[in-house]
C-alpha cells in the first residue's frame, strides 16, 4: 500500500488547525501520523509468522481560555470524522480547567535536515526479504551450538512520517526508516535452561548484521549454561549498553526532564554547573545524531530537534525541555516533546541520550578488572525509585571476570545501590557505542557497586 | 459489522486459509493527566480498526488496518494469505489450532454507571479529589501526578468456522503517584484501582481514600532506611504475593513460554511447591479488571486451576499451544486492540487462602521483613524472578518494627515455592496492567504468606 504524501497529510493538519480555529478555539495543533511496519516473526525456532500494520491517525489540541483539550481519531479519510474530533477536543477544552501557566504553542522555526534517516530500500521492503534476513539470523544461531534455542525473535521493516501545523503558522513534515532484526535465545541441555539471552540490530538504512545478532546471542546463551554462584560483595561491574539503557531509562533519564525538576522530583533541582559524576561522565541529549534511532527534524510540537548538554565532565549543564517547561522558565525548548504518535499529548523525554565514548577497547576495559562482572540483563529495573534513583534489581545471567577474562557465568545475583552514586564511581568509558532505543553509549566500568549473591 | 467480517473469511479462505478470523473493534477512550491539580489536557479519543489473522501452510499471516471498509478488508486479508504462504516456506513444524466449539452471541455490560454517560467535568473533579486528598495530607509531599482512563465500545469477532461474537467493552482505571522530600530524601508512591464494572468503581474506592494511601505511604518511606542484602525470611501482604503469583509462577505456566524452555512442562502432574500452594488464573470474577466473556479467539474464558496443593495442574492455553498439549484452550489469548495479534495472557491470578492470621504468619519470625506493596516485577524464563517493593518493614522479635524502602525480592519459582510454610485466610485483589509486548488489563492477588527464604535486595 502506498504511504501518504507530503501535500496530503500537511493539507490534513493545515485544515484540522482551520475548522478547530472556525469553531472558536484560541490555539490550535493537529499532528498526523502514518506508521507502515511490515515484520516476519520467529517463535521456538522457526518463522511461523508474518504481519503488516498500517496506523495512521491525527491528535488534535486546543487551547480555550488557556484550558487544554485534545482528541484523536484514526479516521482521517473522512472530513466529517476530523471535524467531530475537533469537536471533541474544543469540548474537552471547555469542560477542563485553566491552566495559568499555560503560555501558547511553539513559534515558527527553521529545521535542520536530519541525517541518514531514511532510505528506499527499506521502504520497498516486503515478507520475502524479511524471511531471508530472519532465517540468517536463525541459521547463524543455531550454527554456534546444537543446545541453542531461539525461542523468539524476527525482522521487521517500517516507514514512520508525521506532519504538525499549528495557529503559529507551523506547518512540517519529516518521515523516516527504521530496520531491526533480533533474536531472544536460551541454550538448553537435559533438565538445565539457561536465562534468556537477547541480541538486536536496528538501523535507520538497510544495514542491519542479522548474522552477528544469531551468533551473538547464541554464544551469550551458551556461555551461561554452566554458572557458578558468587558471594555478597562490593565490587567492580562493567555495565554494557543492555544494563545501561534499563538502568537509566528508570532514574537518570527522568531526573534531568524540566517538568521533573520545576516538580521537586529530581535530586539535580538547583544543580547545573555541580559535580554531578565522575570526570569520565559525558552525556548529550542529540536529537540529530546521524542516524539515531530517535533522530527526527522537529519533536512531537513542531520544535526542531538539536544537541543539548547535559553533563560534561561530571558537570551538570542542563535539562530536557518542551515548549511547555521552557516557557514557565522564560527559557526556549530544547525540541524534547515526544508523542505516541497520535494518541497522545506531547510530554517530555530523551531523544538520542548519548553518553560519549572514551578510547579503550572492550577487551582493554575488562583487562582494567582484576576482579568483577560483567553486567548485560537485568530484571526490575523498573521497580527503581524513579526520583531517588535507588534500584535493587537481579543481573541474570551475569558473568565474573577475573584477571580481565571471562571466568564464568553466574545467576540470579542481585545489585542494589544509587544511580547517582553509580554516576560518580565510573572510572572508565569504553569506545564501543552503540545504538541501543534511545541511548547510544559505550560499556562503562564502575566501582564500588553492592552485589548480592546467592 | 458482523457480516462484513463473516465475508473478509470467506475470502480468506477462498485464497486457501484453512483457517481466517477478523477481529474489529469501536472504541472510545476518555483520558485525563493531572499534575498537582493542574488539568494538563483532558482527551479523547476514537480508534476504529480491523485486525485480520489466517492461517495458511500451517503459517500466521496478519494485517491491520484502521478502517471498516469492505474493500480495504478485502485487500488486507489477500495480503495477509500471501504473507503466510511467504512466512510458510521454511517451516518445519506447521502450526494447527484445538478444536473449539462455534459460538453466537451477543456479550452486554450493563454498568450501574456508564463511564460514557458521565461528564468531562465530573471526572475531573473526582480526580481533584484525589489530588487534594493527597497534597493536603503533609507538607512534605512534593507531587502528584494523576492518570484517568474509560475505555468503552464494542469487539466484533467471527472466524471461518462459524463463530460470532458482539461483545461490549468497558475499561475504568486510575493511578496516583505521589512523590515527598525531606532533608535530601525522596520518596515515590503509587496506587492504581481498575474496574470492568464502571465508573462505580469510584463508589467502593472513594477518591479520598487513594489519595491519602498514597500519600501516607510516600510521607512514611521518609524515615525509612535500607534493608540489609541477603537472604531473610519474609511475610508478604496480599498486594506482593499478587505480583509474585503472576511473575514468579505465572508467567512460566502461560504455555508459549512454557514451550520456549520454560521450567513448568517437565514438571506437569509434579509437586514443586508446599501443600500450602494453589494458584488459579480466573476470567470469571464479575467486574475484576482481568476478566471478560470471550477472549480474542472467541473462545470462552474460564476459571483456571494452574497449581494444587502444591501440584501443577494445568497450564493457560491459546488454541495453538492447547493443540501442541493435547489440552483445551482455556480462553487466556488477548489482544490490546486491533494494532497486534492476540497472545497468552494472565486474567485475574490469584493464590488461594489458608487458615492464618497476620498476627501468627508475624509471630514466628525472629529477625526478617513485612513487604506489604509492591512497585514493579519481572521473571525469566529459568524461573529467576524479581519483584521491586514500595512498602517494607523490618520483622524484629516476631513483631512489624521499622519502614524501610526500595527492597526487592528475588529468588528461583520451583525453589522459593517449596518455602512457602505458612498461608493466610486473608484475601484481595489488585488491579494491574502487565506487559508482554502489549499491555493486558489484569488482577492478581491472594492472602497473606510467609516465605522461609528469599534473597532480599538491599544496599546496607
Amino acid at each position: 500500500m502506498a504511504v501518504l504524501e507530503k501535500d496530503q497529510v500537511l493539507h490534513l493538519a493545515e485544515n484540522a488547525v482551520g475548522i478547530a480555529l472556525k469553531k472558536g478555539a484560541a490555539e490550535a495543533e493537529a499532528y498526523v501520523y502514518e506508521g507502515q511496519a511490515t515484520n516476519v516473526g520467529i517463535e521456538r525456532g522457526q518463522i511461523t509468522k508474518s504481519n503488516r500494520i498500517i496506523d495512521r491517525g491525527v491528535g488534535i489540541r486546543v487551547a480555550v481560555n488557556k484550558a487544554v483539550g485534545f482528541a484523536y481519531t484514526n479516521i482521517i479519510e473522512d472530513q466529517s470524522a476530523v471535524e467531530d474530533t475537533v469537536l471533541k477536543a474544543l469540548s474537552a477544552a471547555r469542560a477542563s480547567k485553566p491552566d495559568q501557566d499555560w503560555n501558547g504553542l511553539p513559534e515558527k522555526k527553521l529545521y535542520a535536515t536530519a541525517e541518514k534517516t531514511y532510505d528506499r530500500k527499506i521502504l520497498s521492503l516486503r515478507s520475502e526479504g524479511l524471511v531471508d534476513i530472519a532465517s540468517s539470523m536463525l541459521d547463524a544461531a543455531v550454527s554456534v551450538d546444537k543446545r541453542v534455542f531461539p525461542i523468539e525473535g524476527g525482522a521487521g521493516a517500517a516507514y514512520l512520517s508525521s506532519a504538525i501545523a499549528n495557529s503559529n503558522g507551523v506547518a512540517a513534515f519529516d518521515r523516516g526508516t527504521i530496520m531491526e532484526c533480533s533474536v531472544a535465545a536460551v541454550a538448553k541441555e537435559k533438565n538445565r535452561v539457561t536465562p534468556v539471552c537477547f541480541e538486536f540490530n536496528a538501523e535507520r538504512t538497510y544495514s542491519v548484521d542479522p548474522a552477528w545478532v544469531g551468533k551473538e546471542a547464541a554464544r551469550l546463551a551458551v556461555s551461561a549454561l554452566e554458572t557458578k554462584q558468587i558471594k555478597t560483595e562490593t565490587t567492580k561491574l562493567i555495565l554494557t549498553q543492555f544494563a545501561l539503557q534499563e538502568l537509566l531509562y528508570f532514574t537518570l533519564i527522568n531526573a534531568v526532564k524540566a517538568d521533573n525538576v520545576q516538580r521537586n522530583q529530581s535530586p539535580f533541582k538547583g544543580r547545573i554547573g555541580e559535580k554531578v559524576a565522575s570526570e569520565n561522565v559525558t552525556i548529550y541529549d542529540d536529537g540529530l545524531f546521524p542516524g539515531g534511532l530517535r533522530t527526527w527534524a522537529f519533536d512531537g510540537e513542531g520544535f526542531p530537534q538539536q544537541k543539548t548538554a547535559l553533563i560534561e565532565k561530571g558537570i551538570l549543564r542542563g535539562f530536557l525541555y518542551d515548549n511547555y517547561a521552557a516557557k514557565k522558565e522564560g527559557l526556549t525548548s530544547t525540541g524534547n516533546a515526544s508523542r505516541a504518535g497520535y494518541l497522545s499529548t506531547p510530554s517530555i523525554e530523551a531523544t538520542n541520550f548519548h553518553i560519549t565514548s572514551g578510547n579503550k577497547t572492550p577487551d582493554q576495559l575488562m583487562n582494567e578488572l582484576d576482579d568483577g562482572l560483567i553486567i548485560y540483563y537485568l530484571q526490575g529495573a523498573h521497580s527503581s525509585n524513579p526520583v531517588s534513583g535507588e534500584f535493587s534489581v537481579v543481573a541474570t545471567p551475569a558473568w565474573k571476570i577475573r584477571k580481565g577474562e571471562i571466568a564464568h557465568a553466574t545467576r540470579g545475583v542481585m545489585l542494589a545501590g544509587n544511580i547517582f552514586e553509580v554516576l560518580k564511581n565510573v572510572s572508565v568509558v569504553a569506545g564501543n557505542e552503540r545504538k541501543m532505543g534511545q541511548l547510544i553509549a559505550p560499556w562503562i566500568l564502575v566501582e564500588n557497586v553492592r552485589v548480592i549473591g546467592k | 459489522m458482523e457480516d462484513i467480517l463473516a465475508n473478509v473469511n470467506h475470502v480468506a479462505v477462498k485464497f486457501g486459509a484453512e483457517y481466517s478470523e477478523t477481529r474489529a473493534q469501536k472504541l472510545y477512550k476518555t483520558m485525563l493527566t493531572l499534575k498537582e491539580g493542574r488539568v494538563e489536557a483532558a482527551k479523547q479519543g476514537i480508534e476504529n480498526g480491523v485486525a485480520l489473522r489466517v492461517l495458511v501452510n500451517g503459517a500466521w499471516g496478519f494485517a491491520s488496518v484502521g478502517s471498516l471498509d469492505a474493500e480495504t478488508l478485502t485487500s488486507a486479508v489477500s495480503d495477509a494469505c500471501k504473507m503466510a504462504k511467504t512466512a510458510s516456506s521454511r517451516l518445519k513444524m506447521p502450526i494447527k489450532l484445538a478444536e473449539t466449539k462455534t459460538v453466537e452471541d451477543r456479550v452486554h455490560i450493563r454498568p450501574k454507571k456508564e463511564p460514557s454517560t458521565i461528564l468531562m467535568e465530573d471526572k475531573i473533579n473526582t480526580a481533584l479529589s484525589v489530588n487534594k486528598a493527597t497534597l493536603s495530607y503533609d507538607k512534605r509531599v512534593k507531587s502528584c501526578t494523576i492518570d484517568y482512563l474509560d475505555l468503552t465500545g464494542t469487539n466484533y469477532f467471527a472466524n471461518s468456522e462459524g463463530t460470532r461474537i458482539k461483545q461490549d467493552k468497558l475499561y475504568v482505571w486510575s493511578r496516583v503517584t505521589a512523590t515527598a522530600e525531606s532533608k535530601g530524601v525522596f520518596t515515590f508512591s503509587r496506587e492504581e484501582i481498575g474496574s470492568t464494572a464502571g465508573y462505580e468503581v469510584f463508589d467502593a474506592e472513594p477518591p479520598e481514600v487513594i489519595g491519602e494511601t498514597a500519600a501516607k505511604r510516600a510521607i512514611e518511606q521518609l524515615d525509612a532506611k535500607p534493608p540489609k542484602g541477603g537472604k531473610s525470611p519474609v511475610v508478604l501482604g496480599p498486594n506482593v504475593v499478587g505480583v509474585f503469583v503472576h511473575e514468579a509462577f505465572g508467567h512460566l505456566a502461560e504455555a508459549d513460554l512454557a514451550l520456549s524452555g520454560g521450567v513448568l512442562p517437565n514438571n506437569l502432574g509434579k509437586k514443586i511447591g508446599s501443600d500450602l500452594v494453589t494458584f488459579y488464573d480466573d476470567g470469571t470474577i464479575d467486574g475484576a479488571f482481568g476478566s471478560f466473556k470471550y477472549d480474542d479467539e472467541g473462545v470462552p474464558a474460564q476459571k483456571t486451576l494452574l497449581i494444587k496443593d502444591g501440584v501443577v495442574t494445568g497450564l493457560m492455553h491459546n488454541r495453538e499451544t492447547a493443540q501442541k498439549f493435547n489440552a483445551e484452550p482455556t480462553g487466556n489469548a488477548r489482544a490490546e486492540d486491533f494494532r497486534v495479534e492476540p497472545i497468552i495472557r494472565m486474567r485475574n491470578t490469584f493464590m488461594a487462602p489458608r487458615d492464618h492470621s497476620l498476627e501468627e504468619l508475624v509471630e514466628d519470625v525472629r529477625s526478617g521483613y513485612y513487604f506489604k506493596s509492591f512497585r514493579g516485577g519481572q521473571a525469566n524464563l529459568d524461573g529467576t524472578f524479581q519483584v521491586g517493593i514500595q512498602e517494607g518493614y523490618e520483622i524484629v522479635n516476631g513483631e512489624i518494627g521499622e519502614p524501610v524502602r526500595n527492597a526487592s525480592i528475588s529468588g528461583n519459582t520451583l525453589e522459593t515455592l517449596l518455602k512457602v510454610d505458612a498461608v493466610g485466610k486473608d484475601f484481595k485483589l489488585w488491579p494491574g496492567r502487565c506487559g508482554k509486548g502489549q499491555t493486558a488489563f489484569i488482577c492478581d492477588g491472594g492472602p497473606h504468606i510467609r516465605v522461609k527464604e528469599v534473597i532480599v535486595g538491599g544496599s546496607a
